[in-house]
């Protein structure tokens, strides 16, 4: 959904993803723009941190296993620097304790990979509270 | 030296006394038998002293010019003061020669201003036996009959003298042979004390070999050329209950096991005749009645060329026997159990890997058709998430093949391959979950590598189950960098090395060896028969695989193959 900048123009929310998967990074950002978000896509935690484009993040969708920092590392390390962005955790992992684990940390949303375009907009009006 | 006349009647006397004198001395031979020259010459000395009256005589034996020599002497009465002997041997020196002059002289003022008359004579041919020297001041000496006398007296004393060396020389002769012969006696007894005690020993030693053969915890026994039995140990008799009548010749053949004699008859007229050692295993039955496996074993023995006898053992492999059976069923149990684990390995690593490609097919599709239904239909955008689809779709299908190929188990044919090429795609395979692991992989290929001969499916098996090992043993690892390196070097010249080292726990010095066992694992899932089996892999490629501690933290597990020349 669109909202309203301070001139009345309509604005896109901004959201990052976040995973050293290519494909994902590729595919994402087409389908978040038919949803009617912008994107900007990171390979990995440190990246995303070092970019400096945290604050106009209006969610993070996430993958949880990486090489260096993990998703859990880059949602603590948020916490800590103060930043209140929502996650959506996207895994391919079908453990059932990784599943609790997320959520117990406060996740928004988390989607087993391969996940549908309706399942992923549903996490996402969630987590920017539109539903 | 003129003879004055005289009245018959003192001629008469003079020459019964000659006689008589003569006679005297012609028997002393018979007094010197069995006396050395010192009493020969001592005998003669006196005799003639009382005999003819002199005022001194004198005797050296031995040549006067050799080094041995005796002198002798009897000095008169009428001698006042009586001389030194060393006097008279001096002054007589001159006369003990045989020079024909001086044999009858006169010497003035010999001794203490009176003339002394000195008759010389020789002892033997050419006085190499000694002189003699009489001397008398009596005015008329030496008259002719006592001449006749000294001279022989001086024949007999060499005669006498010659015996007396010749005696002497033989009791000298004696006395050697007696100290020979003792020496030689002696050297008897000690020669006959030390073959006596060389046979104690070897009796001893007999007694410990026999000993030994009867200790040692193995069967042992003795055959003849031709076969039947000579002697059997204490073990045998002890094990099987049976006499040494009851084993001797072909009797111990009732100990066997019927199912097993035959055969072992065989080997044994086979060996009889080829003459060469042998084995084989067999049952033979204990006292009890229970049948054991025992491992047979003979070797012809020779001396100079010819059999001699045949030594054997028999030892009892019972519990290995069974051990080996149990072992062998495992195996089976396991080869199973290994095919059925790689299966769901293969589901699990397809599943894994498929992963990726689904879903960036799903999300591409998705994001097609609702670019499809905008107002307007967004074409452009449409067409590329197609074309990624179909992209990811191919990827998906390639991922499938491949791994499908890595755990099929085709018959094995060995080939020629690239050992760089097929680490690589093992790691192409791997390295998304290796990056999703942390882990930093360093490959270091060396160029020129030689061809390996082997399934290069199979040993890319080994390689994938090495390198995730790897990884595996990094995961708990937070301290370090998780590094991999991942090593390709020619082996010598006689094949490939591949190595995989990482900077995991490690293992201990307990777990080296276990580490190639089956089943044995640290993982808390998991089976862990990857390296066992992976062992097996590499060695039907007639390689190796091993492990060893790294001088840092964690463990390098290496291969290495023979060349695809090296056949």
């Amino acid at each position: 959904m669109k909202s309203l900048d301070e001139g009345g123009a309509i604005q896109r929310p901004l959201v990052a993803v976040v995973d050293d998967d290519e494909s994902v990074r590729e595919s994402l950002p087409d389908l978040l723009g038919e949803f009617g978000f912008n994107s900007k896509v990171f390979s990995s935690a440190e990246e995303f941190l070092a970019s400096d484009t945290v604050s106009q993040m209006r969610c993070l969708v996430l993958d949880i296993a990486m090489p260096g920092m993990t998703g859990f590392d880059l949602q603590q390390e948020l916490k800590i620097r103060g930043h209140k962005l929502p996650v959506i955790f996207i895994t391919a992992q079908k453990d059932e304790t990784v599943r609790r684990r997320a959520l117990d940390r406060g996740a928004v949303g988390f989607l087993l990979k391969p996940f549908s375009d309706t399942a992923l907009l549903r996490a996402l009006n969630t987590a920017l509270g539109l539903d | 030296m003129a003879v004055q006349p005289e009245s018959s009647i003192e001629e008469i006397r003079r020459l019964r006394r000659c006689i008589n004198d003569l006679v005297s001395v012609l028997a002393l031979p018979a007094i010197w038998t069995g006396g050395g020259p010192s009493h020969v010459v001592g005998n003669l000395l006196d005799a003639l002293m009382s005999m003819l009256n002199l005022d001194f005589i004198y005797a050296r034996l031995g040549n006067s010019r050799g080094s041995e020599h005796a002198e002798m002497m009897r000095i008169g009465p009428t001698l006042e003061p009586k001389p030194q002997p060393q006097e008279i041997s001096e002054r007589l020196r001159p006369w003990l020669t045989d020079d024909p002059q001086k044999i009858s002289s006169v010497v003035s003022n010999f001794f203490d201003g009176r003339d002394i008359a000195l008759v010389s004579l020789q002892l033997g041919l050419h006085g190499e036996i000694g002189h003699l020297v009489a001397g008398s001041g009596r005015p008329g000496f030496p008259e002719q009959t006592e001449r006749l006398v000294l001279n022989v007296a001086a024949n007999q004393a060499a005669i006498g003298l010659h015996e007396a060396n010749v005696l002497r020389e033989l009791d000298q002769r004696v006395a050697q042979r007696t100290v020979e012969l003792t020496s030689a006696n002696e050297q008897l007894h000690e020669a006959r004390a030390a073959l006596e005690k060389a046979f104690g020993e070897i009796q001893r030693s007999e007694a410990k070999l026999r000993q030994v053969i009867d200790a040692i915890p193995t069967i042992a026994w003795c055959n003849l050329p031709d076969g039947p039995n000579e002697f059997l140990n204490k073990s045998w008799h002890e094990y099987t209950g049976l006499s040494p009548e009851e084993s001797d010749g072909w009797g111990w053949q009732v100990a066997f096991h019927p199912d097993d004699l035959p055969p072992l008859m065989t080997k044994w007229q086979e060996m009889l005749m080829t003459i060469e050692p042998g084995e084989i295993e067999a049952r033979i039955r204990r006292h009890d009645g229970v049948y054991r496996w025992f491992l047979i074993r003979a070797e012809p023995f020779l001396e100079e060329g010819k059999l001699v006898r045949w030594y054997g053992t028999s030892t009892d492999i019972d519990d290995r026997k069974r051990a080996e059976d149990a072992l062998n069923k495992a195996r089976a149990e396991l080869a199973h159990v290994a095919q059925v684990t790689t299966l769901s390995t293969l589901t699990a690593s397809i599943a894994h890997e498929v992963n990726q490609p689904l879903s960036g097919i799903v999300t591409n599709a998705s994001t097609c058709l609702r670019m499809l239904d905008a107002h307007p239909p967004n074409l452009e955008g449409a067409r590329e998430t197609a074309r990624r689809t179909i992209r990811d779709g191919n990827r998906a299908s390639e991922v499938v093949t491949r791994l499908r190929g890595l755990f099929s188990r085709k018959n094995t044919a060995f080939e020629p391959f690239d050992l760089n090429e097929a680490v690589e795609e093992v790691i192409a395979l791997l390295l998304s979950e290796l990056q999703r692991n942390s882990v930093v992989l360093r490959p270091d290929l060396a160029a020129d590598l030689p061809a390996v001969l082997g399934d290069r499916i199979q040993v890319q098996q080994v390689i994938l189950n090495l390198i995730r090992n790897g990884s595996d043993a990094m995961s708990a690892i937070d301290d370090r960098p998780r590094e991999l390196l991942i090593k390709t070097e020619s082996d010598e010249g006689s094949g490939v090395r591949l190595s995989v080292k990482d900077t995991g726990v490690g293992f201990d010095l307990q777990s080296e060896e276990r580490l190639f066992e089956t089943f044995y694992t640290t993982k808390g899932d998991g089976m862990g028969i990857g390296l066992s089996v992976s062992r097996s892999i590499i060695e039907s490629h007639r390689g190796r695989l091993w492990a060893v501690r790294n001088e840092g933290p964690g463990a390098t597990f290496l291969l290495s193959i023979p060349c695809g020349t090296d056949t």
